[in-house]
């Protein structure tokens, strides 16, 4: 048996994160957080206009290294934690690529991006085709997937790089389709740096 | 008062909302560095873009949600922002004052602990985040136009301080 993605994104879609009596939600060894898509959007469209040209590319890279921080540590919680074990492990019948394929069920089921791998050479190159995504909607011009890029890299690096905590930028990701700029889907393509 | 939540999921496009607002999870990895980022751009008005976008951002939920629910009362609306503010997962917030101003704290904050949890303390105030967050329930409750008043952190967590202290200022 291989990851069966229907029956994950149904288990962890159900998973609703809860405050503590402090206000903070401790999940998957770090602090999580529920934002509204509307001010991730319009942040990282306000912080790229205000930026002069020859700043674009620092504050892209910023954009993007915060979601590959987000997705590497939070990743290695979410692929470690109880309802991991619970749900995707015991389809796992293919190592690192059935907790591949259980992370980006994840990645859907928890509305990050409606996605999946596409094209797979083990510890070399990854494809994911994402068919919605919510930085599709933020309105601005080119692509504008800074949060998927930096979440397919961090997930690559945990699934084929040295072990957490020491596989950072080993593989990085760029994006070669999007929504946002009419194509039909959304395309991630990670490859060693 | 207890703040109601509605949590929805699309079938179609697994996105999650928050009563009727699009809503998505991260970590403190993540508000930690975009703090970082616009700290870092200080000389574009890095902070205070974050402070204006959650301003406007929420300004817009609290305004759906006053009138969903027949929110007509500032004490009321006071206590459903520092109860989005939890469900947020933000911290513990706790507002006093009056439409001209007031005092806001945090018991617990987000931003501050994450930013520790990575970094370590830090010589300056850096919760952008919360001072538009406040500034929007202050507009919000008290049917003032979006930037009526000017919040600054005036204490902070990250510096070592045990709450965090935002004053409000009528503009």
């Amino acid at each position: 048996m291989t990851v069966m993605r229907d029956t994950v994104v149904k288990a962890l879609a159900k998973i609703q994160v809860q405050s503590n009596e402090k206000g903070l939600i401790p999940e998957y060894e770090v602090l999580v957080n529920l934002l509204p898509v509307s001010l991730l959007n319009a942040f990282s469209e306000r912080i790229m206009a205000a930026a002069p040209p020859e700043r674009k590319a620092e504050v892209e890279a910023g954009l993007v290294r915060a979601a590959y921080e987000c997705g590497y540590h939070t990743g290695c919680g979410i692929i470690t934690s109880d309802i991991f074990s619970e749900v995707v492990m015991p389809m796992v019948t293919e190592d690192e690529k059935d907790i591949l394929r259980g992370a980006f069920a994840a990645f859907t089921a928890w509305g990050w991006a409606k996605s999946g791998i596409v094209q797979l050479k083990e510890a070399e190159k990854m494809i994911v085709r994402a068919f919605d995504y919510y930085e599709a909607d933020s309105g601005g011009q080119g692509l504008r997937g800074f949060m998927l890029r930096g979440l397919c890299q961090a997930f690559f690096d945990l699934a084929y790089a040295e072990p957490y905590p020491d596989g950072m930028d080993t593989y990085v990701c760029h994006q070669t389709k999007g929504i946002e700029v009419g194509d039909a889907y959304g395309e991630f393509v990670v490859v060693k740096k | 008062m207890a703040l109601k939540l509605e949590f929805t999921m699309d079938n179609t496009t697994n996105r999650h909302s928050l009563n009727g607002h699009g809503v998505v999870m991260h970590s403190h990895h993540y508000l930690a560095l975009i703090t970082k980022l616009v700290e870092d751009l200080g000389d574009i008005g890095g902070p205070q873009i974050l402070c204006d976008v959650v301003e406007e951002s929420m300004r817009e939920i609290f305004d759906d949600y006053f009138r969903e629910n027949s929110l007509t009362s500032a004490q009321d609306r006071c206590r459903a922002g520092e109860e989005y503010f939890s469900t947020f997962g933000l911290g513990k917030m706790h507002i006093t004052g009056d439409e001209r101003g007031g005092e806001v704290r945090l018991s617990s904050s987000h931003v501050d602990e994450g930013w520790t949890r990575k970094w370590g303390a830090h010589g300056k105030p850096i919760n952008h985040l919360t001072c538009g967050f406040i500034s929007a329930i202050f507009s919000a409750a008290f049917n003032k136009p979006p930037k009526s008043y000017a919040t600054t952190e005036t204490a902070s967590m990250v510096t070592g301080e045990p709450e965090s202290t935002f004053v409000v200022t009528a503009l």
